[in-house]
């Protein structure tokens, strides 16, 4: 039989390790956020630590091309939001409720392969079909490029809290005569809601901040954020890119806990929602 | 009768716009791997020139090298991360939450941060070049494959832990307890009923950190200095500088070729995720 001491001195081990697995993570993260405020050298950035200075956060905000940036993937962000919205919600409300099996399994594919599928190949795909079919690349087709990915998420999200809706409250609508339609705008909805919200604001920062589909769909009139500061990053980039990209954490971060409260208000079951949906499993 | 209709209209307005914007440009790519190159046009008909290209020895070293580092972070991923999902959801007891959540919140920060932290992080004259030379060592790691390495697990291991996390949690205590009353020893009792049971969790962490790690393309570009090219790099540039969308597409149809392998591999492992997760 193991002794307490011994399971004792196995469970430090494991929680050391999960600290400096903690340590692995957090780390990079403040290095960025110190690293914008580094003065650097000569309007570069410096693999030393050469000083404070918070300057870089004004040099970022007067720079026309970050400024360009910054309200692209807004507004791209925004819309993809609300496309992903609707379609993903048609999408997960299926994934639970379609009455074919076979449409569900099918459902299901197209959702995971989504979740997994280099963007590499969906960026150059759609900028293959884009080309082929003279499709000029603008805002639309930037939004089209950035909604699979986020109505997959969407789905998702919806899927898991239909998933743990009470089944009963729609039979006593049904019963008491509402409606297929009336019983889904008054008795599904509102308890849907705050997962709606939820998964608006997750495909918002999805969207907001991916980098390799804008990448493919940019050009020299519409950039988003990420796609100029990930070619800045590429030649010696100047400490407003990092005062940038900070900024751009600090926004995504704000989104993503506005998501986990709503979703946690949303879960009265105090089941962990949210990421937990993100994570594929088998068919359903 | 309008029951069905909103049936098949939930359905059919995914299944539609997926279709065009996942589907359809997946098939440009699969027609125009066939077709004839040219710079920046291709004329269409049928030719294996594409795919010969790129199973040429260049190529093919780059395809085999994608492989090789897809699988090999994600291992990397799993088994830097399965003790931590271990501790988080085995004996994290009421602080499972918090920990699980100390995870989540790197997996959602930003992607560029993270990756823009290594280039400081691992150049020499960094934070952890000062830290090593404390001791008389020395840290020039970026621009190297190793420095792609440590970036790629770096991103992908919370994904991994939380995958890993889900299935672990849900383990039901009496077939610990079952085990160890039948005289299991701790080790017997994680080996026989613990591992096999986790399964799903890392069949799923695989799934989510492979696959996606065969397309990589920011990664490999901001820390490995152009040295160790990965697939995803070499289409982007066939698509972009080289102006060869032929060539390019059969390196799309090729790498989609590889996902679908490991997703088939891995997916039959996922099998029981659902269950647990749901």
């Amino acid at each position: 039989m193991i002794g307490p001491r011994r399971r004792r001195a196995f469970a430090a081990v494991l929680w050391a390790w999960t600290a400096i697995v903690l340590v692995f993570l957090y780390a990079p993260i403040a290095t960025s956020v110190v690293y914008a405020f580094n003065q650097g050298v000569e309007g570069r950035q410096t693999s030393a630590f050469t000083g404070w200075t918070a300057q870089w956060f004004g040099a970022a905000f007067a720079d026309d091309s970050l400024q360009q940036g910054a309200v692209t993937s807004v507004v791209a962000a925004f819309w993809t939001a609300l496309v992903s919205v609707i379609v993903g919600f048609a999408l997960g409300f299926a994934l639970v409720r379609h009455p074919s099996r076979m449409v569900r399994r099918v459902l299901a594919a197209f959702t995971y392969a989504l979740l997994v599928v280099p963007e590499t190949v969906i960026g150059v795909a759609l900028l293959l079909m884009y080309s082929e079919t003279h499709i000029p690349l603008g805002l639309a087709t930037l939004v089209a490029g950035h909604s699979p990915l986020s109505i997959s998420v969407v789905a998702l999200v919806i899927r898991a809290r239909l998933l743990t809706l009470d089944p009963y409250l729609e039979e006593a609508s049904a019963d008491l005569g509402a409606g297929r339609l009336r019983t889904l705008v008054s008795i599904v909805l509102p308890q849907l809601g705050p997962s709606l919200a939820a998964a608006a604001l997750l495909a918002y920062t999805f969207s907001f901040d991916d980098v390799v589909i804008s990448n493919f769909l940019s050009t020299a009139q519409l950039s988003t954020l990420p796609v100029y500061l990930y070619g800045s990053l590429q030649y010696g980039p100047s400490p407003k890119v990092y005062a940038a990209t900070a900024m751009l954490f600090a926004v995504s971060l704000l989104l993503v806990a506005i998501a986990a409260v709503v979703l946690r208000a949303a879960s009265r079951r105090g089941r962990g929602a949210g990421v937990r949906e993100l994570v594929p499993g088998g068919t359903a | 009768m309008i029951r069905r209709l909103g049936d098949h209209a939930t359905a059919a307005l995914p299944i539609a716009w997926l279709t065009v914007l996942f589907l359809v440009p997946i098939g440009f790519a699969v027609v125009f791997s066939f077709g004839h190159a040219g710079f920046g046009s291709v004329r269409l008909g049928f030719t294996l020139d594409n795919y010969a290209d790129a199973l040429s020895s260049l190529y093919l070293q780059t395809f085999l090298r994608t492989i090789v580092f897809a699988v090999g972070c994600s291992a990397l991923c799993i088994l830097l991360g399965f003790p931590v999902a271990y501790a988080i959801g085995r004996r994290g007891g009421r602080f499972a939450r918090v920990a699980l959540a100390l995870i989540v919140v790197p997996y959602l920060a930003s992607f560029l941060v993270k990756v823009m932290a290594w280039q400081v992080l691992l150049s020499r004259g960094g934070p952890l070049d000062a830290l090593a030379g404390l001791v008389g060592g020395r840290v020039d790691l970026l621009d190297s494959p190793v420095a792609v390495v440590i970036g790629t697990v770096y991103v992908y291991l919370p994904i991994a832990v939380i995958a890993m996390t889900i299935v672990l949690q849900r383990i039901p205590p009496e077939l610990l307890q079952a085990s160890r009353d039948l005289g299991a020893s701790p080790r017997t009792t994680f080996l026989r009923v613990t591992l096999p049971l986790a399964r799903p969790g890392i069949a799923t962490a695989a799934l989510l950190t492979a696959v996606p790690m065969l397309g990589e393309l920011v990664i490999p570009q901001l820390l490995g200095g152009g040295k160790g090219l990965l697939m995803g790099q070499a289409i982007a540039t066939q698509y972009g500088q080289s102006q060869n969308y032929a060539l390019g597409s059969a390196m799309v149809v090729l790498l989609v070729l590889a996902v679908g392998v490991l997703v088939a591999i891995l997916v039959r492992l996922t099998r029981g995720f659902d269950r647990v997760a749901a």
